[in-house]
């Protein structure tokens, strides 16, 4: 089922926090909707589960627009905080089932599934609000993907987890969404993470959409140079008030495709390779150095054309 | 000091010898007053909720009002009460001035805001996510409000525990429109005012230690089922 926004806007306290928003998500994909914190992706989400009001425009699901103060039955929703009701963690999941009448059977079995593809199953006879944060954060995913809805929000669902958790679930989340087949749109700021869960990306600037469409496309060739800064790109000064944009980790030393000059800072030996920090037209930079190589004074570096991407902004 | 052992010796007399006034007084107090705190209750919570959940024009100024209502003087209260069941007041032909039904009434005014200020605050306290993870499990409005009411229940219990003790221990608006008819609407606090202004101190104490023990004993349970909820 496809998600569409019409150039929906949201006004809150005199802001603009969402801005003619037009988007489409397509169905049955994952959508990372990336971008830094207040940029409105929370909004978004709570647009499409019907729990904010757009001042302008409407949001779709198929055919249907949302009515606020009102979620869609096609519609589950994990918050970005894991919040429970009083109650084994059990029947926390079973209660959205009931409350979209799914029959007593079919309730457990897919609150059993839901916890064993989150990892949760030996925690559903326990009180829902003493799980640590890791074991709460996965109960709030397992909850959504118990619905079976046809959309799946997630709004950071990495966070609150450590380090070997995130890992593993940053492994386990895309087979796991993709195996639903739902609409997943998640919400992300961190640029590996939605590169690595998501089909497709939309990227979230100030309130305006900035970016989407495949991963590839928008990651390998950012449309301007706003998408590309958060994106990690370098930018740098160019010809007539053009920026050159390298993408992460393309600049190399030594000769290539498209050559600069970075003045060495300082170099950190970490016996295997080496760290070069310095700048690019006065743009801070780094660079890797393979083992042996020397990096003194001004060295040329250069990326491949491919990584390399103009922008007149 | 004396007057509070001679009141202390004479309330434990009492209470072994099963007076039957005493036990009367007693009854009708627990009666009237545990009335009261159920009908502020059956009001109260919802109104309290209504006020967390819902915004609209003028909601401040009602929850101010609530707020200020948990501060008015029971005797106050009393007087309007009063105005409004005395033979000529509007309410009149009803026939309620000086019955127990006056003293419900009365004490239920004492009580409501109280229920209302407490509801709200306990309810406002939830986290903040907790009205929109009941919107998209779907929860119909009923159960909206018996599931919000349930995990706010620590918050409510002590609206409960603040309207009782609120309207067990006023005097004033029952001794205005209960009248403090012996065998018909004394109460313990009225009974009290009677054994001082009578000049029977250790009466007086003995029944005030009485009151606190039924305030406690009632207090007490109301906190055990809290705190068992708590756990």
């Amino acid at each position: 089922m496809d998600v569409r926004f019409d150039g929906v806007s949201v006004r809150r306290s005199g802001r603009e926090v969402l801005h003619g928003a037009t988007v489409q998500f397509a169905p049955g994909r994952v959508t990372a909707l990336l971008g830094p914190n207040g940029a409105g992706k929370t909004t978004m989400l709570r647009l499409i589960a019907g729990l904010e009001r757009a001042t302008a425009g409407q949001v779709l699901i198929g055919d249907t627009p949302v009515r606020a103060g009102t979620t869609s039955p096609h519609v589950a929703y994990a918050f970005q905080s894991a919040v429970f009701l009083a109650g084994s963690l059990a029947n926390n999941l079973e209660l959205a089932l009931r409350f979209r009448s799914v029959p007593p059977a079919e309730r457990a079995t897919r609150v059993r599934e839901a916890a064993a593809a989150t990892g949760i199953a030996e925690l559903l006879g326990r009180d829902a609000r003493r799980l640590s944060g890791g074991e709460a954060q996965r109960a709030n995913l397992a909850r959504a993907l118990a619905m079976r809805a046809p959309v799946t929000l997630l709004d950071e669902p990495l966070s609150g987890l450590d380090a070997p958790g995130r890992r593993q679930l940053l492994h386990e989340l895309p087979a796991l969404l993709r195996a639903f087949g739902t609409t997943a749109i998640v919400v992300t700021h961190d640029r590996d993470e939605a590169l690595r869960l998501a089909d497709a990306l939309v990227v979230l600037l100030d309130g305006k959409v900035r970016a989407q469409g495949p991963r590839a496309e928008v990651f390998g060739s950012p449309p301007n140079a706003a998408t590309a800064r958060f994106l990690g790109y370098t930018l740098l000064p160019g010809e007539g008030g053009e920026l050159i944009g390298v993408a992460p980790r393309a600049l190399r030393p030594g000769p290539g495709e498209v050559e600069l000059e970075m003045q060495v800072d300082d170099v950190l030996d970490l016996g295997v390779r080496a760290e070069a920090w310095g700048t690019v037209r006065g743009v801070p930079v780094s660079v890797s150095l393979r083992a042996g190589e020397r990096a003194e004074g001004a060295i040329v570096v250069s990326a491949a054309r491919a990584a390399v991407t103009r922008f007149r902004e | 000091m004396d007057a509070i052992w001679e009141g202390l010796r004479e309330a434990i007399r009492l209470i072994a010898s099963g007076d039957a006034q005493l036990r009367e007084i007693a009854l009708r107090t627990v009666l009237v007053s545990g009335g009261a705190t159920l009908l502020a209750m059956a009001v109260g919570v919802p109104l309290g909720y209504g006020l967390a959940r819902t915004r609209f024009p003028g909601r401040t100024l009602i929850l101010g009002a609530v707020n200020t209502g948990m501060g008015v003087p029971p005797v106050v209260v009393g007087l309007v009460v009063w105005l409004m069941l005395v033979r000529s007041g509007p309410f009149g032909p009803m026939e309620l001035i000086y019955t127990k039904r006056a003293m419900v009434i009365a004490q239920f005014v004492i009580a409501t805001p109280l229920v209302v200020g407490f509801t709200a605050a306990a309810i406002q306290a939830l986290p903040r996510e907790f009205p929109d993870l009941l919107t998209v499990l779907r929860a119909g409005p009923l159960t909206r409000f018996w599931l919000t009411v349930r995990e706010a229940q620590l918050g409510i219990m002590v609206a409960v525990m603040a309207g009782f003790g609120a309207v067990v221990s006023e005097v004033g608006a029952s001794m205005t429109v209960g009248g403090n008819i012996n065998g018909q609407t004394r109460v313990i606090t009225t009974a009290i005012v009677t054994e001082t202004a009578r000049g029977e101190t250790a009466g007086a104490m003995a029944l005030g230690i009485i009151l606190l023990a039924i305030t406690f004993a009632v207090t007490l349970l109301l906190t055990a089922l809290q705190q068992r909820r708590a756990r």
